[in-house]
């Protein structure tokens, strides 16, 4: 489960689908909306097009995306992309785990956190913080029938509210589907070799 | 008024956590959204209302939730209320092809979803799903397993002292 991240800094990531994505030319309004393509803007990558095959499911994951990664207050930014990072590792995304870790490193200029988490895992050892982060991560992704309110006492003990608590589970339950979109509807592309499936 | 999150997490709206989780109104309501379309589409794109509640309710099985078994058990009875497809979903009783192709994808992406390979898909195609019916069965698949992580954050945090 634990592949290695792979670093994808250095050029924009093809994800190659396995379902014919829907052809802009021919999109039905409501997919149009759900893609929020405009005549100025017809940038939509491969993912985004098969997605809005489904419009209805598209138009409402997007917004509650935004809402869970990017919204004000509660748990800082990085800290759900530590959350994203771990689901993805558990998860076997790969391509989703070096994406988020760059972010995070973006974000706190800690390079040394997700080096530690590329060679260890999720059983990297991080200041306490964070580990209780990547823990709770880690358990609720793997097995959520297994969480129980012990394991809020660890979260509380490193000084997170209830909604940072809140934030958090939010942000790691996102990538349990996230994940399983990326993986099973086509195969990130290497980069270096485009075209082949990594 | 309550949603199907405070529902399955037996919330009241008014609760110390009921109004935690209404300090994220993007969430709450987009979270809804997602549920009413997964479930009660519009356009069902050929995957029924009755097959939908059959999937969700073996990936509550796979995830051993009471409470999300519970839920979608009694969404599917009030759809199909024979009880036909619901012997189908413990996985003893060998059905058709086409719904068969779908449980299978059902077990492949909550159980292992990095294990999953572009003949996984070729299959669904294969067994007569539209392209529609696939992204609405991955949306399905991947929304359950969001919303048990979901519920399982909830009950936490609902327990804890």
């Amino acid at each position: 489960m634990n592949k290695p991240m792979r670093d994808f800094t250095h050029g924009e990531l093809q994800w190659l689908p396995w379902i014919t994505p829907v052809d802009l030319d021919s999109a039905t309004p409501e997919q149009l909306a759900a893609l929020k393509v405009t005549p100025s803007n017809r940038a939509v990558g491969a993912y985004s097009l098969v997605l809005a095959h489904d419009p209805e499911a598209l138009g409402e994951r997007s917004p509650l995306y935004n809402g869970i990664m990017f919204g004000q207050k509660g748990l800082p930014r990085a800290e759900r992309e530590l959350g994203a990072v771990a689901a993805s590792r558990v998860n076997g995304c790969a391509y989703c785990a070096s994406v988020h870790a760059l972010r995070f490193s973006q974000l706190t200029k800690q390079p040394e956190v997700m080096e530690r988490i590329q060679a260890h895992g999720v059983d990297a050892a991080l200041e306490p913080r964070l580990k209780a982060i990547l823990d709770y991560s880690a358990k609720l992704t793997r097995d959520p029938a297994a969480v129980t309110a012990a394991d809020a006492a660890p979260l509380r003990a490193q000084g997170l509210t209830d909604l940072e608590i809140l934030d958090l589970t939010h942000a790691v339950a996102m990538f349990a589907w996230a994940n399983r979109l990326m993986q099973t509807l086509g195969a990130p592309a290497d980069p270096a070799q485009p075209g082949r499936a990594l | 008024m309550i949603d199907v999150m405070d529902d399955l997490a037996r919330l009241t709206a008014d609760s110390p956590l009921g109004k935690l989780r209404r300090e994220r109104p993007d969430v709450v309501k987009h979270l809804q959204g997602s549920d009413d379309v997964i479930f009660s589409p519009a356009d069902d794109g050929g995957l029924m209302r009755t097959e939908r509640a059959a999937a969700a309710l073996r990936i509550a099985e796979l995830l051993r939730d009471d409470a999300l078994v519970a839920h979608y058990r009694a969404r599917l009875s009030a759809l199909d209320p024979s009880g036909a497809l619901a012997k189908t979903v413990k996985g003893d009783a060998r059905t058709e092809g086409r719904w068969d192709a779908i449980l299978a994808h059902v077990d492949l992406v909550t159980r292992e979803p990095g294990s999953a390979e572009r003949k996984d898909i070729d299959d669904l195609l294969t067994a007569g799903l539209s392209s529609h019916a696939i992204v609405s069965l991955s949306q399905l698949i991947a929304y359950v397993n969001f919303q048990s992580r979901v519920l399982a954050g909830l009950r936490m945090l609902r327990d804890a002292k």
